[in-house]
């Protein structure tokens, strides 16, 4: 594997935001340039070697080596600190069931969402509360930030070239978080995954947007039922495909539901029962997309079939994340893809 | 396939093509056929989708033998 291509530009921030800016590098947004020195700052947060291939991202098919990650850690204002965090999405994404050519190449407006675990969450200062999926926080800004940069100039996926996304979405710039572990009544995200306690991992997730549910429910019953009727909505790529839902469950609305006797698989079981949805709210077109995808689960898909948000109450995830509040997010997804974990080494 | 020698061809629609030339390129084929349909289907009639396959077809007989002229 070659070496990242070096280019001499003027000494003025300007100047090189200007080229970036032409040559289509950056996500629209101003870059810090990736000089040596900083490149070669940004190399010491891993032991790796810097011609390692990471993976090989469609749709260009771009070979994501250490110093290519590490080039556009830097663009985005990332720590060094957080090049293993990178490392370890980027093989990731690159695992077939994330199906990353489909979330690429498609029109949906699928983003990759990073979600950390374990002790990295405290040491890198990643925020799992207040805000955590808005702005504020460096390490969740610059980091997803990262991951697109990585997908679009080694990937290849430029909007209205290879990334054919209709209208896209925010989380598109930068869509990172940690969970909130400590206030977590259950076990945290990557342990229920098969990851050691003390682990730390990143998680990816093919994102179709996020739905704020906000509701002041005391009851765990009433709760459950309400955030399944958000999650079923007829012009969802879930119900056609059988997809992998996420939620991101406020702290306060978790105690409410532990409290009410539930542990993490009773409320799989109660929001993948609840949510089902007739295929007749689906328009005719969707309902022939589901048949194509489902037939295996449901054989011929009628009007008054039943059809499930995914194909089994465990494809639906979630973590509790997030302050104070009565906020809890519906993360829809891609459904042609399935979320993939790795231990940050 | 092309790789290996077989004539081969993809087909997509016209939302696709820019990808479908920028991936073939990337994949190092940069000459794959691409026959290409009208990007939308959805208010098209019944008529006018088989016209467009009828036209697609003939399409793909073209590339398909040009491709393998080459070969």
């Amino acid at each position: 594997m070659s070496a990242a291509a070096t280019i001499e530009a003027l000494d003025d921030l300007d100047a090189i935001n200007k080229l970036y800016r032409e040559r289509r590098w950056s996500d629209g947004l101003p870059i810090v340039p990736p000089t040596q020195e900083r490149v070669e700052r940004m190399l010491k947060g891993t032991k790796r070697k810097r011609d390692e291939v990471i993976a090989v991202l469609p749709p260009g098919f771009g070979e994501a080596t250490v110093e290519r990650i590490a080039i556009n850690a830097v663009m985005a204002g990332c720590d060094p600190a957080y090049l293993p965090v990178l490392i370890a999405a980027n093989d990731a994404v690159a695992q077939a069931q994330f199906n990353i050519q489909g979330i690429e190449a498609t029109t949906n407006p699928a983003a990759v969402w990073l979600v950390l675990n374990g002790p990295i969450v405290q040491q890198l200062e990643v925020n799992a509360t207040f805000n955590c999926l808005g702005q504020g926080s460096w390490a969740n800004a610059t980091m997803g930030r990262a991951m697109r940069l990585i997908l679009q100039n080694i990937g290849g996926a430029l909007p209205g070239d290879m990334d054919r996304a209709t209208q896209g979405q925010p989380a598109k710039y930068t869509f990172c978080c940690g969970e909130n572990e400590a206030q977590s009544p259950w076990e945290p995200l990557h342990v229920e995954r098969g990851f050691a306690h003390d682990a730390s991992t990143v998680t990816v997730v093919g994102a179709e947007g996020t739905l704020n549910m906000n509701t002041h429910s005391k009851d765990a019953a009433e709760m459950l039922r309400v955030f399944a009727e958000c999650m079923a909505h007829p012009a969802s790529n879930e119900y056609c495909h059988g997809g992998e839902p996420w939620l991101v469950i406020a702290p306060e609305h978790a105690d409410i539901l532990k409290a009410g006797g539930l542990s993490k698989r009773d409320v799989k079981q109660r929001l993948w029962e609840l949510s089902k949805m007739p295929a007749s709210h689906l328009s005719v077109k969707e309902i022939l997309r589901a048949q194509a995808s489902r037939t295996d689960e449901y054989g011929e898909i009628k009007a008054d079939t039943l059809l499930a948000i995914s194909r089994k109450p465990d494809d639906i995830w979630f973590i509790v994340a997030g302050g104070p509040g009565t906020h809890t997010t519906y993360v829809p997804c891609f459904g042609n893809s399935r979320a993939v974990t790795r231990e940050i080494l | 396939m092309a790789k290996r020698g077989k004539v081969a061809l993809t087909i997509c629609s016209t939302a696709f093509k820019t990808l479908g030339h920028a991936q073939a390129s990337a994949l190092g084929k940069k000459d794959l056929p691409i026959a290409v349909m009208p990007h939308p289907f959805g208010l098209r009639k019944r008529e006018e989708v088989r016209a467009i396959a009828a036209q697609c077809a003939d399409d793909i007989v073209n590339l398909v033998t040009k491709a393998r002229a080459k070969t």
